[in-house]
């Protein structure tokens, strides 16, 4: 039998070597991590763009690094939303309500589309992900989700392409230029309505979540695109 | 197998087959229902498990002389908890999309069944040798039977068997569907029931 003494003892000194071993781990693998982060989200935000990687070829973090770099140009909105010089790194766009992240893609011919971050509540989970919208800034040029919890095979059907590419050609402003959101209606869509996309069967909460939260982001944004459409006229 | 005396043999085999941690003795069911819909993450997650029970048992094995009794549990859960942890942060670093589909259970580990109890009924009276043995061959055991299991769940929930599409499209087209109960934990139990039950014949086991 050991006393009490040795105990304390043998505790602490176990306590402070694993903690040192968590320490020293964490701190030099945080470096690594915070990268892996990164190029997930961009590598996110390029492809609710429309560049797609193919299964066969995987990008390369360096690769997506410098298709980032060389196509993409992000900035920080106001609420009004002007463009303002505050560095897109240093705001958290989940606390942040009045300064929004925007990410434009430019080319030599214009400006090819516009993504800005999406989330909010589904069943089990809050889903991230980004929507991308056309230089018309009225329709839906892609949408991506990058963290979710929802069931696999229901709720999770949303990051699953045949989901994500019914929102392609999308619109959502109606005629009189107000914005109306995407429907995520309940079975198949109307093939005739430019408004409406297929929901996923068995994942009704997950699907009315996804159309509120993201007609909310939209609003969010909706100062910025209407200078755009009135703009284009 | 002369490398090993015969106890050392069956510190390892025995776990594999006789002794199947999740079959005979149904321990870690919790993370052997939830990461097997697909064999890719059930592969990654018996890395992980087989990494931390080997290495906590020698660990705690080398201990097991210096840790006073009274305290033993909360040593046991400190050194697999640590273990857990630096794991979680390595498959973090170097496997990110990996560690994003096991999210939490990577992290569960620590409540798994299967790492504590080996230490307690194992590594605390063995040798560090037959301790790490012991811990390789339950980690196997239990990953043996997620792969089987997510290797069904996989083939009939998404029609892949390590994300290679198996089902040919001219199947889908005549009609066929890829079994949607497969992918949900209802699907987990009743394959898995069904692996304990053949291993219990096969074995000819019965419960009192």
């Amino acid at each position: 039998m050991h006393s009490n003494q040795y105990t304390l003892i043998f505790t602490s000194v176990l306590t402070i070597i694993l903690a040192s071993l968590l320490s020293v781990a964490a701190g030099s693998l945080n470096q690594i991590q915070k990268l892996n982060v990164e190029i997930d989200s961009k590598k996110n935000i390029l492809s609710s763009l429309g560049f797609k990687e193919s299964d066969d070829e995987k990008w390369t973090s360096n690769e997506i690094l410098e298709l980032f770099n060389s196509n993409i140009e992000s900035y920080v909105l106001d609420k009004n939303g002007n463009q303002t010089e505050i560095n897109i790194k240093s705001i958290d766009p989940e606390d942040d309500y009045d300064n929004m992240p925007i990410y434009i893609n430019k080319t030599e011919n214009g400006i090819n589309g516009y993504a800005i971050p999406i989330s909010g509540k589904g069943l089990w989970s809050t889903l991230y992900g980004y929507f991308a919208i056309e230089p018309d800034g009225m329709t839906a040029k892609g949408i991506t989700f990058y963290a979710h919890k929802e069931t696999p095979g229901l709720g999770g059907e949303v990051d699953k392409s045949w989901f994500q590419n019914n929102f392609v050609g999308k619109r959502f402003i109606d005629d009189k230029g107000n914005l109306v959101g995407i429907k995520v209606v309940k079975g198949k869509a109307d093939v005739n309505s430019d408004y409406e996309v297929d929901g996923i069967s068995g994942a009704t909460i997950t699907s009315k979540g996804l159309e509120t939260f993201l007609v909310d982001d939209l609003r969010k944004y909706e100062p910025f695109f209407k200078k755009i459409r009135n703009a284009n006229g | 197998m002369a490398l090993l005396d015969k106890k050392s043999k069956e510190a390892l085999t025995d776990p594999l087959m006789a002794n199947n941690p999740i079959s005979l003795q149904v321990l870690g069911i919790c993370s052997a229902l939830a990461v097997t819909v697909q064999l890719n993450t059930a592969v990654v997650m018996t890395l992980a498990v087989v990494s931390v029970l080997s290495i906590s048992n020698t660990v705690i094995s080398i201990l097991r002389t210096m840790i006073p009794g009274k305290v033993r549990i909360i040593v046991q859960l400190s050194v697999i908890a640590s273990l857990v942890i630096l794991t979680d942060q390595v498959l973090q670093a170097f496997m990110y999309d990996i560690s994003k589909q096991l999210s939490v259970f990577v992290a569960l580990i620590i409540t798994n069944c299967i790492v504590m109890g080996r230490a307690e009924a194992f590594a605390m009276q063995n040798s560090p040798g037959k301790s790490f043995l012991d811990g390789l061959g339950n980690g196997l055991g239990y990953g043996g039977i997620l792969i089987s299991v997510a290797f069904f769940r996989e083939l009939l929930g998404n029609g892949s068997i390590y994300g290679y599409q198996v089902i040919p499209n001219s199947l889908y087209e005549m009609g066929y569907q890829n079994m949607g109960l497969m992918v949900l934990s209802p699907g987990a139990f009743i394959i898995l029931g069904l692996i304990v039950w053949l291993h219990r014949i096969a074995s000819g086991i019965k419960e009192d």
